[in-house]
């Protein structure tokens, strides 16, 4: 909730996504974000298993990008984890997306994922704001809106004897 | 009558914008490649294998999902406020 007020380009403004019409698009929003990811990921484990090796070949020719050496270092170094990682966790945070359960967990692996595609890509023929900008973008709102709270497993989870003593959790979930 | 409306809206659009994409991109996996609704080609260029479902149809879907929201926000526009209607501030996007 958050009251601004002596601000007249803002006047009283309360967000409460209690509206139903807010509650319906960030829910629709979520499952096919997730939808997205999951049929990425799991396409790729019915085709290839968990040994995706395009991944740490795709991060070896990161180069001269704005993260410096570190897609390199990864794709050289890493490649135990990036080849079975990018399906595993593409079809793990596709799935947790649709299930609405430890959505910003999941949404801020998808940021991490859709970070290394938009500057990896570099598709930037029509400009920097480009699709895997606007997926990037998607992400972070599932994260800033608590999209798993709306028609989401992350409404009962918070509720959990766990997540009332421990508060901090919902910083993973909602 | 106006919350009905509402709620038809919200479930008729969102049941055919889920179904032409997550739906049918269900089926379209469990039938087997091409898991996109792209058809393969083998080097020749020869088509070897085409999607179950055509794109065409699974964007008609959507496109009519959308298109129920476009009705919505014309029924809207031509319908007369409420009487207890005001600014919202309170939620968003009422």
């Amino acid at each position: 909730m958050s009251y601004q007020s002596g601000n007249p380009l803002v006047d009283e403004v309360e967000f409460a996504l209690d509206g139903p019409w807010a509650a319906y698009w960030i829910a629709f929003l979520r499952v096919v974000t997730g939808w997205w990811f999951f049929h990425a990921g799991i396409t790729k484990i019915i085709e290839n298993g968990l040994s995706f090796t395009y991944g740490s070949a795709y991060m070896q020719g990161m180069s001269g990008t704005a993260l410096g050496g570190i897609p390199v270092w990864m794709g050289n170094n890493l490649a135990w984890l990036i080849e079975p990682g990018v399906p595993l966790f593409e079809t793990l945070i596709g799935l947790a997306l649709i299930a609405g359960a430890f959505t910003r967990l999941a949404a801020f692996g998808g940021v991490i994922f859709m970070t290394l595609f938009w500057v990896g890509n570099a598709g930037f023929g029509n400009g920097l704001v480009n699709s895997d900008f606007m997926g990037l973008l998607l992400f972070m709102t599932m994260i800033v809106l608590a999209a798993g709270r709306y028609y989401g497993l992350d409404a009962v989870i918070e509720k959990l004897d766990v997540v009332e003593q421990h508060p901090k959790l919902r910083y993973l979930l909602g | 009558m106006t919350d009905i409306i509402d709620k038809a809206a919200m479930a008729l659009s969102a049941g055919l914008m889920l179904l032409g994409t997550v739906g049918l991109g269900i089926v379209e996996i469990l039938a087997g490649a091409p898991y996109s609704p792209v058809p393969i080609t083998n080097e020749a260029g020869d088509v070897v294998a085409t999607p179950l479902i055509s794109p065409q149809i699974r964007t008609g879907i959507v496109l009519a999902g959308i298109a129920v929201l476009g009705l919505y926000a014309a029924y809207k526009i031509v319908t007369p406020l409420a009487e207890d209607a005001k600014a919202g501030h309170e939620t968003v996007a009422d």
